[in-house]
């Protein structure tokens, strides 16, 4: 009977004490916040500050290394880099730099290996837009005004970087923004072009044949010689070598030390030919002639001639033909001729 | 509301016994009120479905839905206009006649009720005189229609859920009538406006506070409204966790929206029957029901809206009452409920009958007890309602808290 008065007890008891404890509940302000609209601050701005979202490229201190491109593992960064000869035009400019951020997994490792950590990754997360296109970001807004690529001073490890997130913000658009124009017909004929060389553009061959003879010139002269190997690379001391920057792999290049042309990412073919016309120069003491009368120019109609013609020394001929050939390569390259089940047309 | 028609007839220079257009009129007018009844239970029910909303979220600290107009208010609105939109699918193995005539035997169920729920001192639709008599019955009707949903949807869930619900709706049904009977016995009439005119203004010319069965009978009928209603926490039949959503599982859109139109309409029905049975309905304080039927003018039109105003406010009290258990208490099990029910709540209120039977016997013979009870309960009732209100500043306070009832909407 005890058991069963307490029983009743504990029932008043709890309904008394459930009661007035939901009904104070009621009479107090509501601990959660709304969003998006009262929200004290901006939520980005009571996010964590390590939090990853949008990324952001800072343009004015990236160095087109393209470090960040390759660390994609999905391919999310696209950028178009088209060389100049650094005297009418910067070495190196940027027509696009685009992340598709609708396609980025926030992994972070595009970010690692930026060498000036132009590339970050910002507080920015709300980009519902209407139209998939509109996830693209493009830090180079403009692709007829490419963007020059940022010169590391020597010797320095702090990079002026602009407030992260005021660029990546500029770049989102409104959720009901219309899409991108489809490109017309004219404009996708246009982009054919795309990459082409330009006026004041570099010119692989020449600029190879340029350096190997300063490179002869110096032959003896370490430092010197490591200077000119320098300006065969990209120059973005990015690293992607394994040296920390073109310093360091040109120097190991004209100590003797490394032999390996193909180390400079960011210059890519072109530094590779550039590096190879050097170093065969080196070697044979000569500077190889111009394999091709212009390359990329019409069907090469007598390569097998031209190929004979320069007469450099015995030894060269297997490698030096094919290395100014390299960049552009729509004429067949050299060493296809006897393979090829063609005859090259006369 | 023939006698308003008749004296209308009358005022136009006609004889309502001899004048053709009588019956038309009668016609007419019982149209026109059907519409305005049906219509005040469907908006009703779409407002406390808001308002419930709004209350559940403040007791769990939360703000609600406040984005479709001013508090979030309209909202309501823009449900009605989802659900009607929605496709109304039928189950390819349903019963498809009984599957689309369920909904509409609730709906008739529930909308029956409110021909004799009393509004204020004149509005209602009919005074019959077997009024509470004629409510338990057309409620009734709601057991029908659950059963026919819960049957011809051929799915376990809503089985379960419809045999739920009809045991439990008709085991409630005893206490709920008995409860009901006392007040009956107090006023000597089945006719709502009777028995509200049986009380008075005061709280102590309430019959909840007329006697102490008076008093548990309130409270027995308010548990057995809430079972009958499925309300928590009593919602078994449509028990999320174990039966998907109850006996309507398998409807959608329109249809639908009818069974939470009656579950959230009911919420008023069940407090409006509260507020005629216990607590004195429309009654203003010192305005005997004899002095207001002989006021005229302007005055009566005053004294007909605050007696409006004051059912809807005691209505609406308990309607929040309602809401406020909900998000207060647990869901009680099956057995426990029948338990309830058969050994606790039947007994007290057939015990309560015969109590309230020998006390009127009693107060016949020494009014003055009477008068004392009344005033002794009254006063229990008002010091618990004090101590709660102040255990629940306690508790607001304790957490340091402020009251804060204004923000954040
Ligand atoms: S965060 Fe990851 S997925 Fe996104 S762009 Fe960088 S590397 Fe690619
Ligand atoms: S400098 Fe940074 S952002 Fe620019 S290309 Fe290199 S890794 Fe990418």
């Amino acid at each position: 009977m005890g058991a069963y008065a307490k029983n009743v007890r504990d029932t008043a008891k709890s309904f008394w004490e459930g009661m007035s404890i939901t009904l104070s509940y009621m009479f107090r302000k509501p601990i959660t916040t709304q969003y998006p609209d009262r929200v004290g601050v901006p939520v980005r701005d009571t996010i964590p500050a390590r939090y990853r979202g949008f990324l952001e490229v800072d343009m004015d201190i990236c160095t087109a290394c393209l470090a960040c491109e390759r660390a994609c593992p999905i391919a999310v960064i696209n950028i178009d880099v088209v060389k100049g000869d650094g005297k009418t035009r910067p070495k190196l400019n940027m027509e696009r730099f685009d992340i598709d951020i609708g396609k980025c997994m926030y992994c972070g490792l595009c970010v690692e290996p930026c060498p000036t950590g132009a590339i970050q990754h910002t507080r920015e997360f709300e980009g519902a837009v209407m139209h998939f296109d509109n996830l693209t970001l493009r830090f180079v807004p403009d692709p007829t005004n490419p963007i020059p690529a940022y010169k590391v001073p020597k010797g320095s490890d702090a990079f002026p970087r602009r407030p992260l997130g005021e660029i990546t913000r500029k770049l989102i658009k409104a959720w009901d923004a219309p899409p991108p124009p489809f490109p017309s017909m004219e404009e996708a004929a246009k982009a054919k072009e795309h990459g082409a060389p330009k006026e004041g553009g570099l010119d692989p061959s020449a600029m190879g044949r340029q350096l190997a003879a300063k490179a002869l010139s110096v032959k003896e002269d370490k430092p010197k010689l490591q200077k000119v190997l320098e300006e065969a690379m990209a120059g973005t001391d990015c690293g992607d070598c394994g040296y920390p920057d073109c310093f360091g792999y040109s120097n190991a290049i004209a100590q003797g030390k490394d032999t390996a042309t193909d180390k400079c990412a960011p210059g890519g073919a072109d530094s590779k030919a550039m590096l190879e016309t050097i170093l065969v120069t080196l070697k044979t003491g000569a500077v190889p002639a111009p394999a091709t009368p212009a390359a990329g120019a019409v069907p090469a109609p007598a390569t097998p001639a031209a190929a004979a013609s320069p007469a450099p020394p015995a030894e060269a001929k297997p490698e030096a033909p094919a290395a100014p050939e390299a960049p552009a390569s729509p004429p067949p390259a050299q060493d296809e001729i006897p393979l090829g089940t063609k005859p090259p047309p006369k | 509301m023939q006698d308003f028609i008749d004296n209308l007839i009358r005022s136009w220079g006609h004889d309502p016994a001899a004048w053709p257009w009588t019956q038309f009129l009668y016609l007419a007018f019982m149209g026109a009120a059907a519409f305005i009844v049906v219509n005040f239970a469907a908006i009703s029910a779409g407002i406390f479905s808001w308002a419930e909303r709004r209350v559940a979220a403040r007791m769990q600290s939360r703000v609600g839905p406040n984005r479709v107009g001013p508090f979030g208010f309209l909202q309501w609105v823009a449900d009605a206009v989802k659900l009607l939109l929605k496709e109304d699918l039928v189950p390819a193995e349903a019963d498809a006649v009984l599957f689309r005539a369920a909904p509409y035997f609730m709906m008739v169920g529930f909308a029956c009720v409110f021909v004799c729920l009393p509004f204020s001192h004149k509005l209602i639709v009919a005074d019959l005189n077997i009024g509470i008599f004629y409510i338990l019955a057309v409620t009734a009707l709601i057991v029908v229609g659950i059963i026919m949903s819960g049957w011809s949807s051929n799915s376990k869930w809503s089985l379960f859920g419809a045999i739920r619900s009809a045991a439990q709706i008709i085991s409630y049904e005893i206490p709920a009538g008995m409860a009901l009977m006392i007040p009956v016995l107090l006023a000597g009439t089945l006719s709502t406006q009777g028995i509200i005119r049986a009380q008075g203004g005061w709280p102590w010319q309430w019959f909840i506070f007329d006697n102490p069965a008076a008093f548990a009978a309130f409270f027995i009928y308010f548990i057995s409204a809430l079972a009958e209603g499925n309300r928590t926490p009593f919602d078994l039949p449509e028990a999320e966790s174990e039966l998907v959503s109850g006996y309507n599982t398998e409807y959608s859109g329109m249809r639908f929206s009818y069974f939470f139109l009656v579950e959230w309409g009911n919420m008023w029905v069940m407090s409006a029957i509260a507020t005629t049975m216990f607590l004195g309905g429309w009654q203003l304080p010192g305005l005997s029901p004899a002095r207001f039927d002989a006021l005229t003018g302007g005055v009566a039109v005053i004294a007909e809206i605050a007696s409006l105003a004051l059912f809807a406010f005691k209505t609406l009290f308990f309607v929040f009452v309602v809401m406020w258990l909900r998000w207060t208490l647990p869901r009680i099990r099956v057995d426990q409920m029948m338990n309830m029910c058969w050994k606790y709540l039947v007994p007290a209120s057939f015990a309560g009958a015969l109590f309230v039977a020998a006390w009127m016997l009693l107060v016949h013979e020494a009014p003055w007890l009477g008068q004392a009870m009344r005033f002794a309960l009254t006063a229990i009732a008002a010091v618990t309602v004090a101590a709660f209100a102040l255990r629940t500043l306690k508790n607001l306070r304790d957490t340091g808290d402020k009251f804060d009832f204004t923000s954040n909407w």
